[in-house]
């Protein structure tokens, strides 16, 4: 008898809730109310309420800055929707599982019109595999002498289809507490003004933490792909070794000189080969003081260590926070690119399209754009944008114009090498068998080939 | 009778120690979660692990509000797209609300939802299958026992591509109709329903009842005790099925509330004291689901499992 | 058991029977049909083939067994192959022997108690995989994680170890977390098939001056073992299914990679490798044969004592 009372209850509960949701359809059709991301689900409810335009599109982000964060993205899109009548339906991705995300949405003819992630993933990979709308015809020579070279460059496929439109760039970098290494008499191996150290003192400087604290102070993490700029420019600048050929398109990993830097971080106590932690994570237990050094870093991590709302470039304990560039021999390291910006997936409905070029016109290059760009903690790709001037946007923030010391040592941004998706799994996985004590050499040379044989199709 | 003797006594003692212990390791994770939803920032960051909160606060859970908003509540009419020019027919009430109460909301309707369709159907086939002599009934059991033992994963890729011609891809009920199509339900049924005596059934027949009233008068109130255990277990098979919920849902207002916790790890491995809190909120409306129907459960799934 | 049908039912009434039947069987098979039967037989077909996320079509070219033929050859898959059956081996037993060790020690406590212990054990399962992934995991934290802290206060370890991090860990940490979310059915289980083990039976063989034991294995364990045959076969199942752990907690690293895993890994993430959904379906299908035959063989061993 309960039992029937009880089911009985749950499908008058249902009923109630459906009759609830029949209600409140009639009415989001009334004008005024399809703002919201509610109304403009129902498109043919909310026709002849939309404003001019009224297309609306999907954007996913990965979470590039506060270009993660909702307030600060709708802040921007509702001022974009105010402007032009389109209105943007924002997913926010993460980088553990947003590829796979993309990919399945992709498998079930279900794609965003827009997406917002650096070239690697754009143009290396959706672009390549023809899922991306060429973005070309938005780009003029005014364009092209305002947005910074290199950027464009990574952005253009190698058949010269512009698969993402940049919108900021920033330097990867590492950081260290330093409260802890004054605590270990470490900080004088730092050059604090250049924020840049020799390999030599980062050895010294580890030995005395480790002296200290009798614990791993910095992770070589290899969980997955999450920050793994960090890890490869570690190894990379240690020794002076490269990632990848200047023309892209083969690994030069088993570079000797990038062997004898994963032997050396091996061979130290106080770094330890973490197969548990992503770049996030590493993030984590730098933010808690655990690590005392992490070396996936960035402006915008400065800026607000681990999203977590407790201050510039401090840790949870309050200590503070210095970001310096990766060690090197010749104390000039050569630094990861980041390069973020938007692709347009053709799902073949132009004026979907046009709208999502609105939206990126709108972006990357208007009198909005400086909106934008700050939205993201970055820098921006360009020089100036339809007569504003973008250079010295961020005059007024202490910290940006400090970081602005790393970024003339922005390196070769190799993220655009043939087989990129998959060497940076060769990338992680070589990793591991590192810290498990595998023969290096043979390790490296195994993985190596395995992201050729990728890259050479 | 048996005599406690020394050492019959000394095991009994132990085997209670122990299960006590036990008890205590099991129980752990929970108490873990909850505290760790309660704590505040320093504790969640300490280094040592902090036993019991030195604060009760709330912030995590107001952190967890502040994530997403979406709509309180939207319900998706499967296969509308079809006669409404391939737009998709949602209809939505309520005001914004934070993600977190659309995930559980969600999660609810998608398990209760799985939960009636699966009983109402099982109890049908089930009773089909037990009492109706129909040709082809062997085979189909046997089927049905073989699709039982098969990880539902594995097709996971032809369901995914026939979810998005249906145009069900992204709405809950991708994960609600392969629920309901999982035989283990029907299997079940038809075990409670083989106890059902035949001269019952013959009886209402001979009294001119229908097919369909001798089911929902005779059959029903019989198998009962079975379709509340299938009730609960559904229930918790849904809400648990992490994998069928990260594939077939992609957008923030139509995640489950596991699927938005997992979603927050992947995206803020950071905040431990978020990811309990939202932890908190996806395993108390299951853990009183269970509370409540706990004596249904056990009685049911015992039935089942001894007949079979 | 089912009534016999009469050998010579009237063709009327086997028309009947088969309308309602189908009838009444209608809904569920629409069900049935439509979400399992169907994309199993896609699954099984496209394994034959190159279907990838590419190229249009749904269905790829024929290549015959090549997928197959591939799988064997692949290091990744066979590892995790391995991993998949050092899990059901390991996880199997231990989940069945624990559960009716706890069964016996807690079937003859009195009601409120006995429930206690039930839903105490039954808890990490109503809790949620991804709750009690999502904890484990703060547990098991390399730097902050209880376990760690425990064992070094305890003395019992110098360094913290990497739990998740290290092959030599990882995967007994998730044949753990597996464990725990695996026993409280089998007990609730147990815990009946022995409160309603014939209790004649019993005392004829204690009055014939069976021991303890022999009581146990000769009188209570043959009763128990249609109970025992379902354990196995839901517990083979379950562990073959292990992926939101996997996923959560390593992503198939150090040592984790399980064949749920990899076919989820070959189909969606993002590598050159992704995307072959017919050389995914071959891993499912591979999957799906093994965890027949030894459903198959369990089947066949209870039946044989």
């Amino acid at each position: 008898m309960k039992m029937k009372k009880l089911i009985a209850a749950a499908l008058a509960m249902a009923m109630a809730l459906s009759l609830a949701a029949c209600g409140g359809g009639g009415q989001t059709s009334t004008p005024g109310n399809n703002t919201s991301g509610s109304g403009s689900q129902t498109p043919a409810q909310s026709t002849p309420a939309t404003p001019s335009g009224g297309t609306e599109i999907s954007l996913w982000t990965y979470p590039i800055g506060d270009w993660g964060k909702e307030d600060k993205v709708k802040a921007i899109t509702d001022a974009f929707t105010a402007d032009t009548g389109i209105t943007v339906k924002v997913e926010y991705l993460a980088y553990a599982d947003g590829d796979d995300k993309v990919n399945s949405a992709i498998t079930a003819e279900n794609a965003p019109d827009l997406i917002m992630e650096g070239p690697e993933r754009l143009v290396t990979n959706w672009g390549d595999k023809g899922y991306l709308v060429d973005l070309s015809d938005m780009i003029d020579d005014t364009d092209r002498s305002e947005i910074n070279a290199a950027a464009m460059a990574a952005c253009t496929h190698s058949n010269g289809s512009v698969y993402e439109y940049p919108l900021v760039i920033t330097a990867h970098c590492m950081a260290i507490n330093l409260n802890a290494f004054k605590e270990a008499g470490a900080d004088q191996y730092l050059d604090l003004e250049n924020h840049t150290w020799t390999t030599e003192n980062f050895i010294k400087a580890v030995d005395a933490l480790y002296a200290k604290y009798n614990a791993p102070v910095g992770a070589v993490f290899c969980k997955g792909q999450g920050g793994d700029q960090g890890t490869r420019a570690l190894v990379n600048n240690l020794y002076g070794g490269t990632f990848a050929t200047a023309s892209h398109d083969k690994y030069t990993w088993d570079d000797p000189l990038n062997i004898k830097a994963l032997e050396q971080l091996k061979s130290m106590k106080g770094i330890a080969f973490d197969a548990s932690l992503e770049g996030g994570d590493e993030i984590k237990v730098f933010y808690q003081g655990v690590l005392k050094m992490a070396f996936c870093w960035n402006i915008a991590q400065q800026l607000n260590p681990n999203q977590a709302d407790t201050g510039a470039g401090l840790t949870a304990g309050g200590d503070e926070i210095v970001f310096m560039g990766f060690p090197s021999e010749s104390g000039k390291p050569a630094l990861q690119g980041g390069i973020w910006g938007f692709g347009i997936f053709d799902n073949g409905d132009q004026a979907k399209i046009d709208a999502a070029k609105t939206f990126i016109k709108w972006m990357c290059d208007s009198e909005h754009t400086v909106d934008a760009v700050k939205t993201a903690n970055y820098f921006a790709a360009r020089s100036a944008a339809e007569g504003t001037d973008l250079s010295g946007i961020w005059a007024d923030n202490e910290i940006m114009n400090e970081y602005q010391v790393l970024m003339p040592y922005l390196g070769d941004y190799y993220q655009v090498t043939t087989g990129w998706a998959g060497a940076r799994t060769e990338w992680w996985n070589m990793l591991q068998e590192v810290g498990n004590g595998q023969d290096i050499t043979t390790s490296v040379n195994t993985h190596v080939a395995a992201a050729n044989a990728l890259a050479a199709g | 009778m048996k005599i406690e003797n020394g050492r019959g006594r000394a095991y009994k003692i132990m085997s209670i120690v122990i299960l006590i212990i036990l008890a205590f390791l099991f129980t752990f994770p929970l108490y873990w979660i909850v505290t760790g939803a309660f704590k505040n920032g320093a504790d969640i960051n300490a280094t040592k692990p902090i036993w019991l909160p030195t604060e009760w606060v709330g912030t995590n859970f107001e952190k967890l509000m502040k994530q997403r908003t979406v709509p309180l509540w939207e319900i998706f009419l499967p296969f509308g797209s079809f006669f409404n020019n391939g737009e998709k027919v949602v209809l939505t009430a309520g005001p914004d609300a934070p993600a977190a109460f659309r995930w559980l909301i969600n999660a609810v309707f998608m398990s209760v939802a799985a939960m009636l369709l699966t009983c109402l159907t099982a109890a049908m086939a089930g009773y089909a299958l037990a009492k109706k002599r129909f040709n082809g009934r062997a085979i189909l059991f046997s089927l049905i026992v073989c699709a039982m033992a098969l990880p539902k994963q594995v097709i996971l890729i032809p369901l995914l591509k026939e979810m998005a011609s249906l145009r069900l891809y992204d709405s809950l009920w991708a994960v609600i109709f392969p629920t309901v199509g999982w035989p283990f339900g029907v299997f079940l049924m038809k075990q409670f329903s083989e106890s059902i005596p035949g001269e019952i059934l013959e009886a209402a027949r001979i009294d001119g009842s229908s097919e369909w009233n001798t089911f929902s008068t005779v059959v029903m109130p019989m198998i009962k005790p079975g379709i509340g255990a299938l009730a609960i277990f559904t229930f918790i098979n849904c809400w648990n099925d992490y994998f069928i919920q990260l594939v077939m849902l992609a957008s923030g207002s139509n995640f489950t509330i596991p699927l938005g916790i997992a979603t927050l790890q992947a995206e803020t491995s950071i905040d431990n004291g978020l990811l309990m809190a939202g932890a908190t909120l996806a395993a108390a409306p299951i853990i009183i689901v269970f509370l409540i129907f706990q004596k249904y459960f056990t009685q049911g799934i015992t039935m089942g499992a001894v007949k079979g | 058991m089912a009534k016999q049908s009469k050998p010579s039912m009237s063709r009327a009434l086997q028309r009947r029977e088969n309308i309602a039947g189908y009838l009444f069987m209608l809904p569920s098979l629409i069900f049935f049909i439509g979400f399992v039967v169907i994309p199993m037989v896609i699954c099984i077909f496209t394994s034959l083939t190159d279907m990838n996320m590419h190229d249009p079509g749904l269905f790829g070219n024929f290549v015959g067994l090549s997928n197959f033929t591939r799988l064997w050859q692949d290091t990744a898959f066979l590892a995790a192959l391995k991993n998949t059956f050092i899990i059901v081996i390991v996880s199997v037993p231990t989940v069945c022997a624990f559960s009716l060790w706890v069964s016996s020690a807690i079937y003859r406590l009195k009601g409120p108690v006995l429930s206690a212990f039930r839903c105490i054990f039954y808890l990490p399962v109503v809790t949620g995989s991804v709750a009690v992934t999502v904890v484990w995991k703060w547990m098991y934290d390399n730097y902050t994680g209880i376990f760690n802290h425990v064992l070094k206060s305890a003395g019992l370890i110098e360094q913290n170890i990497n739990w998740l991090g290290d092959p030599k860990f990882a995967l007994w940490c998730i044949i753990l977390i597996l464990f725990t979310t695996s026993v409280g059915q089998p007990i609730v289980l147990y815990v009946s098939a022995l409160g309603n083990v014939d209790t004649t039976l019993v005392e004829a063989a204690q009055v014939d001056g069976a021991t303890d034991f022999q009581v146990f294995w000769k009188v209570k364990w043959a009763q128990m073992l249609p109970t025992t045959l379902y354990i196995l076969v839901i517990t083979t199942i379950n562990s073959f299914q292990c992926f939101a752990l996997i996923q959560l907690l390593t992503k198939g690293g150090a040592g984790t990679d399980t064949v749920m895993y990899r076919i989820y890994w070959t189909a969606f993430k993002l590598t050159e490798q992704a995307g072959h959904f017919g050389y995914a379906n071959a891993m499912g299908v591979v999957l799906a044969i093994f965890i027949g035959l030894l459903s198959a063989l369990q089947f066949k061993l209870a039946k044989e004592k």
